[in-house]
């Protein structure tokens, strides 16, 4: 499977019209100096050439250097992180404080115009796309309410207060499309765990309106929620990428979007393949979480 | 509205349909296809108007698209321009109305590039079985293991800026939802009865996959195809908006609200003019499709 997925990385970016040299030395330099440079970077051998080395040099750990600054991969990712988890982190803490009461009370008095209202709500989120939903925070709390920062980035760990605020839009932003998501499944899911039996069990043998929910309901509600966030997981680190790009987030999403316009082959090869790395072990975690709520559902 | 994804249109709307629990109340269902019938004549009178305007773009739109007027740029939406006019001077609206094209074909195309490639793949690993099987699945996992948003964009970095390059990407990324469905379609009529029956007769395999299984197989692939469009839309939107597709100064809704940006404090109908074109426009695709899964899909519609 890996070998697939690295093979595919190094052949896309290698298939690439366009030459990376060109973009390190625009359009001075002359043809030696090219040359030099092309024998350096080891682009003038044959691509098989190129493709076991590089796959040596990965089993290594060692995902090159960029073209343009020189400095390995793995720094110019891991330099990258921070902004991403904490947009991440806060993004699906949003989601989550948004969802779940929403959900909750449209599965409760739905029917009702409350429970339109929601879904409602959940249709707009999902039909919004990320940079529109972004630009549109941006018009209302940027630049006519001039509440918060609309780019730029400070790290909330370092520079407390105004590294918050400039999350917050990015992070309402993701949060906000991840909130229908969630919002639309968990309505649905409660539903139809309000009409089992064993909440008409738990109602008839007294427990109160509170207790039924909390421990009946929701938790047998909340496997389809992590289903479908697992499979958002994806599109997620997508919304990511446009999120940070809208914001100017020093992000790996945006890492990702400047390293493919510049033809960085090393670096863009580097993310890509971090990125699905972390992907397919999200996918596993999601797996393993599914034990975790439901005890029936555990790794044959 | 099984197939939910926010944000950028990447995702895959088959295993999500999976995914959706049953409603088991019945008034509920009863409520929601009410709801439907009122939305469906709505979706299908944007989709209509949508592909009017595409076609008739030439006679529709007011000023030349690309026409800069550099007296009279960032106008605000008036008489002489609904919807104002951009950081050059040219018509927003012109703009969106020649940008409907781009959105539509990008929508249709790379969906049907998609439901042809999966289905042929999907078909040889069902039909075939064994090594084929083995290899087509394999590959498609591979797709499936990037995030698609990201793969898109290396995808049509390697295929060139422009329009057919952003066809081909969303093409490869979708695939991969089309060639599962058919494959597990096949895996299931192929053991049917009347399959059996072809074969007794004689019948060549291709052509039982054509004549007999092909068409038992296809209705989900339509049903997913129909739900696709609007996030195709969404998608091509999304990599226009980062900067490949078609290519300036042509029109296309995502590109036009990226060139907005920078204006949205002088002239925010720059960016909100193509913006509430593709919102509409996907919103009222997605009415369709789920119009089109309720009429196709006995199974859901109980």
């Amino acid at each position: 499977m890996l070998l697939l997925v690295t093979g595919g990385v190094f052949l896309l970016l290698h298939l690439t019209p366009g030459d990376p040299i060109d973009a390190m030395m625009a359009e001075s330099g002359d043809a030696t100096a090219r040359e030099s440079l092309r024998r350096e970077l080891g682009l003038d051998r044959p691509i098989a050439v190129q493709y076991v080395v590089w796959m040596g040099r990965l089993l290594r750990g060692d995902l090159g250097r960029s073209i343009r600054n020189g400095e390995p991969v793995i720094e110019n990712v891991s330099r990258r992180i921070r902004p991403s988890l904490e947009l991440a982190l806060l993004a699906m803490t949003i989601a989550i404080l948004v969802a779940f009461p929403v959900a909750l009370v449209s599965a409760v008095r739905h029917n009702t115009a409350v429970d339109r209202l929601g879904t409602s709500f959940a249709l707009l989120g999902i039909c919004l796309p990320n940079f529109l939903l972004a630009l549109l925070l941006i018009f209302v709390f940027g630049v006519t309410l001039r509440w918060l920062p609309i780019s730029g980035y400070a790290d909330p760990l370092d520079e407390g207060w105004s590294g918050v605020r400039s999350l917050v839009l990015p992070a309402v932003t993701l949060g906000l499309a991840l909130a229908a998501v969630i919002m639309r499944t968990l309505r649905s899911s409660l539903l139809e765990a309000l009409g089992e039996d064993y909440v008409r069990t738990a109602r008839a043998k007294g427990l109160s309106e509170g207790l039924v929910i909390r421990s009946h309901v929701l938790r047998n509600a909340l496997i389809p929620v992590v289903t479908v966030v697992g499979l958002q997981l994806g599109t997620l680190i997508g919304g990511a990428v446009i999120t940070e790009y809208v914001f100017a987030l020093p992000g790996v999403g945006r890492l990702v979007v400047d390293a493919v316009f510049a033809r960085d082959y090393p670096l863009v090869q580097g993310v890509i393949l971090l990125i699905a790395l972390a992907f397919i072990v999200s996918n596993l975690l999601v797996d393993v979480l599914y034990g975790w709520i439901d005890p029936r559902i555990r790794i044959r | 509205m099984a197939g939910s994804i926010p944000g950028s249109g990447f995702a895959e709307p088959a295993l999500a349909v999976a995914a959706e629990p049953p409603l088991t109340d019945r008034r509920w269902d009863a409520l929601r296809r009410a709801a439907r019938a009122r939305l469906a004549p709505f979706g299908a009178a944007v989709l209509l108007t949508a592909v009017v305007v595409a076609l008739a773009a030439p006679l529709l739109a007011p000023y030349d698209p690309l026409a800069q007027d550099l007296g009279n740029i960032l106008a605000r939406p008036g008489r002489a321009h609904w919807l104002g006019t951009d950081n050059v001077g040219r018509d927003v609206l012109s703009r969106v109305i020649w940008g409907t094209r781009v959105s539509l074909v990008a929508g249709f195309v790379s969906v049907a590039i998609a439901a042809t490639a999966g289905g042929v793949l999907g078909m040889l690993a069902g039909y075939a079985g064994g090594r084929a099987d083995g290899v087509v699945m394999r590959l498609m996992d591979a797709v499936l293991s990037f995030p698609p948003l990201v793969l898109a964009l290396a995808l049509g970095a390697v295929l060139g800026a422009g329009l057919t390059g952003v066809l081909l990407a969303l093409g490869v990324v979708y695939t991969p939802t089309f060639a599962r469905l058919m494959r597990g379609q096949v895996l299931t009529v192929k053991t049917r009865e009347y399959v059996d029956a072809a074969r007794a007769l004689g019948a060549s395999g291709l052509w039982i996959a054509r004549r007999h299984v092909l068409p038992n197989a296809a209705t989900p692939i339509v049903v997913q195809a129909s739900l696709s469009v609007a996030f195709a839309i969404l998608a091509e939107a999304s990599l226009s908006f980062l900067g490949l597709g078609v290519q300036p100064p042509a029109a296309s809704w995502g590109s036009m609200i990226n060139a907005g940006r920078g204006y949205l404090q002088q002239a925010p109908w720059i960016v909100f003019g193509p913006g509430a074109a593709l919102f509409v426009t996907v919103v009222g695709l997605n009415f369709v499709g789920d119009a089109i899964r309720d009429g196709l899909d006995p199974r859901l519609t109980r």
